[in-house]
């Protein structure tokens, strides 16, 4: 703790920064794990939907609005983490819009505008435009959801690229200045987390198809064509997805040797490589300590790589086990694997995550501005206030949501908001009530 | 450039306060709009398929002024860290109640309760969080944020125009014994007339609350701007046509409830 405070900027206390750490931290990990199945289910359900359209398979059709639902549920807590996210740059880390501002707000600037808006506008249109678009415009509709939710995927990470390896800028009065944007959109360390991040949501997707198809197979629930062929897209999704996810990731691993040295020689325990890094960056950069964390840094590499490790012999029994029709339905002890492996890619995910972005501490912007020195000059009880409310409000959605995500998963493909006809209601208004909760869902008219 | 970027800002920000406060007060007056649960779905329905591509006009503010004005964004976030916080709280929370108000399955009451609560609380603290930013701006110091009973006041006076916004809107969208209700409020105007009215209104806060603001002194680096500000000019046109879309397609009256 003593380091922290001998930083330039002394008036901001190190509690202050710890709980702005902490805080960023939290939201920003809960964010990125909602995004994750997010970002995956809603390619699923583009494809599924895409063939449902070209088929008009009522089959398929059902299979958009069950999975389309928890795609939906989902993605509303993964917004409101997300929004709070976009504030906390200015409320608590002032000293990065400051120094960096130049080059980070611009990613996040075009990140909003051309890519959320876009998403977040078509998605209004989608849910609730059900029923009263042609199929083919409702089909657009979850496509440029999807791809603009890529986009998104893509310029966050063209930000995150740049704090972990800043490129494409120049210095000017300790202000980075914008220098060459080509450089900045093509920096590896964006390109490559952009791949393996959109692998590995597919692979959560994959993941969690799976596992909540393989819940009603288990019971045998009266939907097990359905069900049968949800696992099987879950399976042969997961392969493809873990070995795209691996190769991203193993690309980053050898990067990491010329970007940032610290991380590479943390992980691999070089304790003399790590000294000399040390010495190296004292001289460049003044005293202090430039090692990041073991624990975390070479904890999270270790947690994702056993994950990653059990991922692939599920992933490979998977695949030939999915292809078999009698082992689909009746093999029960895999589908009690397949339940038990849901969270498996989720924490290979925030392992990662924690590998990546601890490892590259005390910068916040590699080699530019420590972290100390960005953080906002709030009191600590400010932020701790601000850390306790967000910290409950994010608990209680999260729960919310694995709570919804659960019931409704299994409950199956019945009735239940998305994608309801309004008009078929009104019409039927004669004989009876609304429809109920256990109705078996219809497929969609158009 | 910095002056197109100054327009933009100023677009987005009143477009949201335009849009985003038209949901946001009938968030507000829902307790009076609807007075048992089906008729406050009916109310939510009003503005149900609007709430998430309004909100992303704040949102695509909070891009422009990170983008073009990232120095001014750090230190007015910051300098209103206990405004903000509040803000954003408020805006969660009704988020959370609009989105998982009709996803608990077996329809349990006291679940629509609760959320119906989160909205109406939620909307509120926006609204007021807006009211007491707006007075810190007005007062021409925007790093601090505003002290004492006037900025008390003005806070209930922004929000009273966000209620009065949103009562306008509901009574161009809704039917029935909610649109009965909000006309009683509104006396002889027409709905129409006063929507109109508020919008002005609305545009036009944080317009002049955001005059004072230091944006040609802490406008990004040259070679910032011009990468950012013709990308967004460009697409703007798109994203207006995209909303006026989704305003088209839900422009009738609401009769029925939604998906929400």
């Amino acid at each position: 703790m003593a380091d922290l405070l001998t930083g330039a900027s002394g008036s901001v206390s190190a509690e202050t920064l710890d709980l702005a750490r902490l805080q960023f931290a939290l939201t920003a990990g809960g964010h990125f794990l909602f995004v994750t199945l997010t970002l995956g289910l809603a390619t699923i359900v583009a494809c599924v939907q895409t063939r449902a359209t070209i088929s008009g398979r009522p089959l398929q059709a059902r299979m958009v609005r069950f999975w389309g639902q928890l795609y939906v549920i989902n993605y509303a807590v993964g917004i409101v983490t997300g929004i709070v996210m976009e504030f906390q740059f200015g409320l608590s880390w002032s000293g990065l819009t400051h120094d960096v501002g130049n080059v980070l707000g611009a990613s996040l600037a075009v990140e909003t505008i051309v890519a959320f808006f876009v998403e977040s506008t078509f998605l209004g249109l989608w849910i609730f435009g059900w029923n009263r678009f042609g199929k083919w415009v409702h089909l657009a509709l979850i496509w440029v959801v999807t791809l603009t939710a890529y986009l998104s995927a893509y310029w966050i990470l063209v930000a995150n690229g740049f704090l972990n390896h800043p490129v494409g800028h120049r210095m000017e009065d300790g202000r980075a200045v914008l220098d060459d944007v080509g450089a900045l959109l093509t920096n590896p360390s964006a390109l490559l987390a952009f791949g393996h991040i959109l692998a590995g949501s597919l692979l959560t997707a994959g993941f969690f198809m799976a596992g909540v198809s393989a819940y009603h197979l288990f019971r045998r629930t009266p939907e097990w064509e359905f069900f049968g062929r949800s696992l099987r897209i879950g399976v042969f999704v997961s392969l493809p997805a873990l070995v795209v996810t691996a190769g991203f990731g193993g690309v980053q691993l050898a990067s990491l040797a010329d970007l940032q040295p610290m991380k590479s020689a943390v992980f691999q325990q070089k304790t003399a490589e790590i000294a000399q890094l040390q010495t190296d960056l004292a001289a460049r950069f003044g005293p202090g300590n430039y090692v990041p964390s073991e624990a975390w840094t070479r904890g999270g590499a270790l947690v994702m790589l056993i994950a990653f490790a059990l991922m692939m012999y599920l992933c490979v029994a998977g695949t030939v086990l999915g292809c078999f029709r009698k082992v689909v339905f009746r093999f029960r002890l895999w589908h009690v694997v397949l339940m038990a492996s849901v969270p498996l890619p989720y924490l290979a995910m925030i392992s990662g995550w924690v590998f990546r972005e601890a490892g590259r501490q005390p910068w916040v912007v590699y080699g530019v501005l420590r972290t100390r020195d960005a953080v906002s000059e709030v009191s600590p009880t400010a932020m701790r206030t601000s850390l306790i409310a967000f910290t409950t409000l994010f608990v209680l959605l999260a729960v919310v949501n694995a709570r919804l995500l659960w019931r409704h998963a299994r409950r199956g493909p019945v009735e239940s908001g998305l994608g309801h006809d309004e008009r078929a209601a009104r019409d039927d208004r004669t004989d009876g009530d609304e429809p109920g909760p256990a109705d078996p869902l219809p497929a969609t008219r158009y | 450039m910095e002056t197109l970027a100054i327009v933009l800002l100023g677009f987005f920000v009143a477009g949201y306060f335009v849009l985003g406060g038209a949901d946001i007060g009938t968030g507000m007056m829902l307790p009076y709009l609807g007075r048992d649960e089906a008729e406050r779905r009916i109310v939510i329905a009003s503005f149900a398929p609007f709430f998430l591509g309004n909100e992303v006009w704040l949102v695509a503010t909070a891009g422009v002024l990170i983008g073009c004005f990232p120095e001014l964004e750090g230190e007015l976030l910051s300098g209103q860290f206990v405004v903000v916080v509040p803000l954003l709280i408020g805006w969660v929370v009704r988020d959370s109640g609009l989105w998982l108000r009709g996803r608990a399955p077996g329809g349990s009451s006291v679940w629509r309760a609760l959320c119906d609560g989160a909205v109406v609380c939620g909307s509120w603290a926006v609204a007021l969080s807006w009211g007491r930013l707006l007075t810190a701006l007005f007062s021409g110091s925007p790093g601090t944020p505003a002290p004492g009973p006037a900025a008390v006041l003005t806070a209930l006076a922004v929000a009273a125009c966000f209620a009065v916004h949103g009562l306008g809107f509901a009574a161009v969208r809704l039917t029935g014994a909610p649109y009965e209700r909000a006309r009683q409020l509104m006396g002889r105007t027409r709905p129409a007339q006063s929507l109109a009215l508020t919008a002005v209104l609305m545009a036009a806060l944080p317009l002049l609350a955001g005059r004072l603001l230091p944006l040609y002194e802490s406008a990004a680096d040259g070679a910032t701007l011009a990468l950012l500000v013709p990308v967004v000019l460009v697409i703007t046109p798109l994203l207006v046509a995209v909303q006026a879309w989704l305003w088209r397609t839900f422009r009738h009256r609401v009769t029925g409830p939604s998906y929400l």
